[in-house]
């Protein structure tokens, strides 16, 4: 318990004092009062960043369908369904740094494989990497690989939820797979995929890694709200205004976080 | 119906698994070959060099031994400490119990990266900087962890508690002769979760370390990245090989992790 409070209650209240502060890493630090928020108020790069973050969230919605319809085609499929899910599984135990390597390895835009397989079909070359807002949809595409084998896992569990004998009857009642699904499945699914909702929108608004790796060169206006942080904390070494940022990243995210711990002691 | 279920998973499991042999073929490809276009789908001559010649040209067998000891030491401090917090805060009565179970929710929500910042000066005020411990010691314990176990302690039913406590056991024993071993599947969710984060781990890493030789792996590979940018096939020999531990440690434990995923929704 002091071990938490060391390492997180003590530095969340630090990081709101530096917030106030002028303090770089090399000057001496006075206090300044909301100076750093207005100043963030005024620097584009701020409202490009968090736009950014903000817009990953549309993530999501994808994230749901992709999971949704893999776990239910899952679901049913008995012989060899606990090789599929280690196969879906797979890419959500590797290692981000690798994930971002091996799609910014396929989005290579002279001689990448995924220009290559689009020119097959007639389209492209597509500036994957380079484009500004393409290099968004990039790295969504990456996010929605990496994480439909989770969720897929967490749809899996919330469909155990449902009483068999509520199917049951529905099928006795001639409903068709569709119409199962719409009535059935999804209201009773609904505590799950709020879940789902609430976990992958925090988490779109935290990325960082992917673009570190996958879009390292693009200009800050590209790049989402930890990216700003970084930049402002660790290579500028403005830590009052890096501190001020990470306020803000607190502030959208918390909401987020509780609401999904709160449902995770609900479900259990 | 059959045939769209079964046109879902092979598009699913292709889409899961294309990228990653894509990458295990590139590895296996010589130099010549790299930006062969069209890309070959396997390599025209099978070479090993990339491996060697990653192997020669950074110190992976540091990387690997420095993210071992991080991986290492964080889940067996992770594992143990979140159980017995998790078992005090579910099964004991003490004072302070409410307000430590409200830490233990602040620490969930607040984010890792909004923390970076001020616990890089703790890091630093402590000569931490640049070291393992230094990308150890903030993250040792979990609350997300200790959170889980709580759930799993909670869930176990009084009567045992009171058998357990009518042969005698004391607290500490209750932990672990009696209940502990019956949270096995929570705890190989924490294990398999914290095996993930701690091998996968960057941003932190990439702040604390400074000198090569600290580097863990995922530093090393991400700088490969940029000093070799026309050098794939190293990165992505690296990139193979990082993936091999914890694609072991899932093998071992996929059943129980999907126990625990699936019984905690069976109640």
């Amino acid at each position: 318990m002091f071990f938490l409070l060391l390492f997180s209650i003590v530095p969340m209240l630090e990081v709101v004092w530096f917030s106030l502060l002028n303090y770089s890493f090399f000057g001496p630090h006075e206090f300044i009062g909301a100076e750093n928020y207005r100043r963030l108020l005024s620097d584009a790069n701020f409202w490009h960043t968090l736009m950014n973050s903000l817009l990953y969230v549309l993530v999501t919605p994808v994230l749901i369908v992709v999971s949704l319809v893999v776990a239910l085609s899952v679901r049913d499929a008995v012989r060899s369904a606990s090789l599929l899910r280690l196969f879906f599984f797979l890419p959500v135990i590797t290692p981000i740094i690798v994930v971002g390597i091996m799609w910014k390895w396929i989005f290579t835009e002279e001689t990448g494989v995924m220009n290559y397989l689009l020119s097959l079909a007639g389209i492209g070359p597509v500036s994957w990497l380079t484009d500004h807002p393409t290099n968004m949809v990039s790295v969504m595409i990456l996010t929605v690989w990496r994480g439909f084998g989770y969720y897929m896992m967490v749809i899996l569990a919330g469909l155990m939820l449902i009483p068999k004998e509520i199917e049951e009857a529905g099928v006795l009642d001639g409903a068709t797979p569709f119409t199962q699904v719409v009535h059935i499945i999804l209201p009773n699914l609904r505590p799950t995929l709020l879940f789902i909702f609430v976990v992958s929108s925090a988490s779109a608004v935290k990325l960082f890694t992917e673009l570190y790796v996958l879009i390292p060169g693009v200009p800050m206006n590209n790049k989402t709200l930890v990216a700003f942080l970084y930049r402002q904390s660790f290579e500028r070494f403005d830590f009052g205004y890096g501190s001020a940022i990470a306020v803000v990243l607190f502030l959208l995210t918390a909401g987020l976080s509780y609401a999904s711990i709160r449902m995770m002691e609900e479900r259990s | 119906m059959k045939f769209l279920r079964m046109l879902i998973l092979t598009l699913a499991a292709a889409a899961a698994l294309l990228p990653f042999l894509w990458l295990l073929s590139t590895s296996f490809k010589g130099a010549e070959e790299l930006f062969a276009y069209p890309p070959d789908i396997l390599p025209q001559t099978f070479v090993w060099e990339n491996y060697s010649g990653l192997w020669n040209a950074v110190p992976l067998a540091g990387y690997f031994l420095n993210s071992s000891i991080v991986t290492a030491v964080s889940v067996l401090v992770n594992v143990l400490f979140s159980s017995l917090a998790g078992f005090a805060l579910a099964r004991m009565r003490f004072r302070l119990r409410t307000t430590a179970f409200l830490l233990v929710i602040a620490a969930v929500i607040i984010p890792k990266e909004v923390l970076i910042l001020p616990l890089y000066t703790i890091i630093l005020t402590m000569r931490l900087d640049d070291s393992l411990a230094g990308v150890l010691l903030p993250f040792l314990v979990d609350g997300m962890s200790i959170f889980l176990m709580r759930q799993a302690f909670l869930s176990i039913p009084r009567e045992i508690e009171e058998a357990g406590v009518m042969d005698g056991a004391g607290p500490f024993r209750l932990w672990w002769n009696v209940m502990a071993p019956m949270t096995a599947p929570a705890m190989a969710t924490v294990t398999i979760v914290s095996f993930i984060v701690a091998w996968g781990d960057f941003l932190w890493p990439l702040v604390v370390l400074r000198s090569p030789e600290h580097y863990t792996l995922q530093v090393g590979l991400s700088y490969l990245t940029g000093t070799f940018v026309d050098n794939f096939r190293y990165v992505a020999a690296g990139g193979i090989l990082s993936i091999i531990p914890v694609l072991i440690v899932f093998l071992f434990m996929q059943r129980h992790f999907e126990r625990g995923l699936f019984s905690g929704s069976n109640k």
